[in-house]
């Protein structure tokens, strides 16, 4: 009887461990955000982008950048631990190629409870960005960036833990254009 | 003269063991077969021989492993060129993107697409892991030319490239195809 209960409580404790382990993977999984339904938009535009760094290839290029180089050494901790980066950017010849419902596949993602909007900034000029971080148990799992004007649109996702206050070291690098974006430490949309 | 210079060298570079473009279920001949259906072009497996000279003589060291390379393993490197031919025959790009995508759909992942209907050039990165090292294909295609070209990588060497995606197909094909 005793065998049978230590049995059970080792199961029920692997079963617990399988379940946190598939929980938490299911977390990092939902902060990638769908974009094929903008495949439409490229149709109009004028150039498209796409770039796709998958979790094999982020940690292998983590592995593989250099401790000595410092801007290397800087790339490398900031990568370390991403499970992916995927950006997605069109341009166009003209304004009213694309219109807000070509857009809403994207915000109807990131209206989800899981994910909180950091930053909205609205810009006749200089366009509109738009920063959302998605949270796991207290972690940062995921950001997602749309920035847009009339002419362009970029989707930037970056899945994993980000450290909000390195993060601008990684525009320029892996396909992240330059958004000049301040980001700030921890804000919530509420506080806005 | 320059012309028999060129088919000399052509000569000898295949006699060198330059890797043969058509290989049973390779995909970079897929790739290359691919295009020449898509476009109606024919390929050149070579640099071209026109250039001729020492030109042609260093491209083809590089394509056979020789001196001078950088980025990709010795050895490793396969070129396909279409040159002077017309890409603006069949200028969807969008169904030329989805070919090549189902053509290496689960056996390559593709890095980054780049496509610019307006300047009609395109290009296409993809990636495969093998084992200890990466092959990674790079297919440039302009309004007048085109390039394909598949090599190995060390992961070092790949990490390094990956930081900046947008110059990696360019520094690939220039690696491999120039002095």
């Amino acid at each position: 009887m005793k065998l049978f209960t230590a049995t059970h409580f080792k199961f029920a404790l692997l079963v617990a461990i399988v379940t946190m382990f598939v929980t938490a993977t299911a977390s990092a999984q939902n902060a990638k955000i769908q974009t094929s339904q903008l495949d439409a938009l490229a149709a109009k535009a004028t150039e498209t982008v796409d770039v796709n760094i998958d979790e094999s290839l982020m940690q292998m290029t983590a592995k593989f950048l250099s401790n000595k180089d410092p801007d290397e050494a800087k790339v490398k901790e900031l990568v370390n631990g991403l499970k992916g980066i995927y950006v997605r950017s069109f341009e166009f010849e003209t304004e009213g190629q694309y219109s807000a419902a070509d857009l809403e596949s994207i915000r109807s993602q990131l209206r989800n409870s899981s994910w909180d909007r950091i930053v909205n900034i609205n810009s006749k000029k200089e366009g509109a960005v738009e920063v959302y971080l998605m949270h796991s148990a207290g972690v940062i799992s995921g950001l997602a960036v749309l920035a847009t004007d009339p002419k362009e649109v970029t989707i930037v996702n970056i899945v994993g833990p980000v450290d909000l206050e390195k993060l601008s070291a990684l525009e320029g690098n892996f396909g992240v254009p330059v958004l000049g974006i301040e980001y700030p430490k921890t804000k919530r949309k509420n506080d806005e | 003269m320059k012309k028999l210079i060129a088919i000399g060298l052509v000569f000898i570079a295949l006699a060198g063991g330059v890797p043969p473009v058509h290989a049973k279920g390779d995909d970079f001949n897929d790739v290359v077969k691919l295009i020449e259906h898509f476009y109606h072009v024919k390929h050149q497996g070579v640099p071209l021989l026109a250039r001729a000279g020492i030109k042609t003589a260093t491209t083809v060291a590089r394509i056979s492993g020789g001196r001078g390379r950088q980025l990709a393993e010795a050895g490793s490197v396969k070129v396909a060129y279409f040159e002077d031919q017309d890409f603006k025959s069949n200028a969807d790009y969008l169904r030329f993107k989805s070919a090549i995508t189902a053509a290496l759909a689960g056996k390559w992942s593709p890095l980054i697409q780049v496509a610019s209907p307006k300047e009609q050039e395109q290009t296409y990165i993809y990636l495969r892991d093998a084992g200890e090292k990466f092959n990674v294909m790079v297919v440039t295609l302009e309004s007048r030319e085109a390039c394909v070209v598949q090599v190995n990588l060390s992961p070092s060497t790949l990490a390094k490239l990956m930081q900046n995606p947008d110059e990696m197909g360019n520094a690939i094909t220039i690696d491999a195809t120039q002095d």
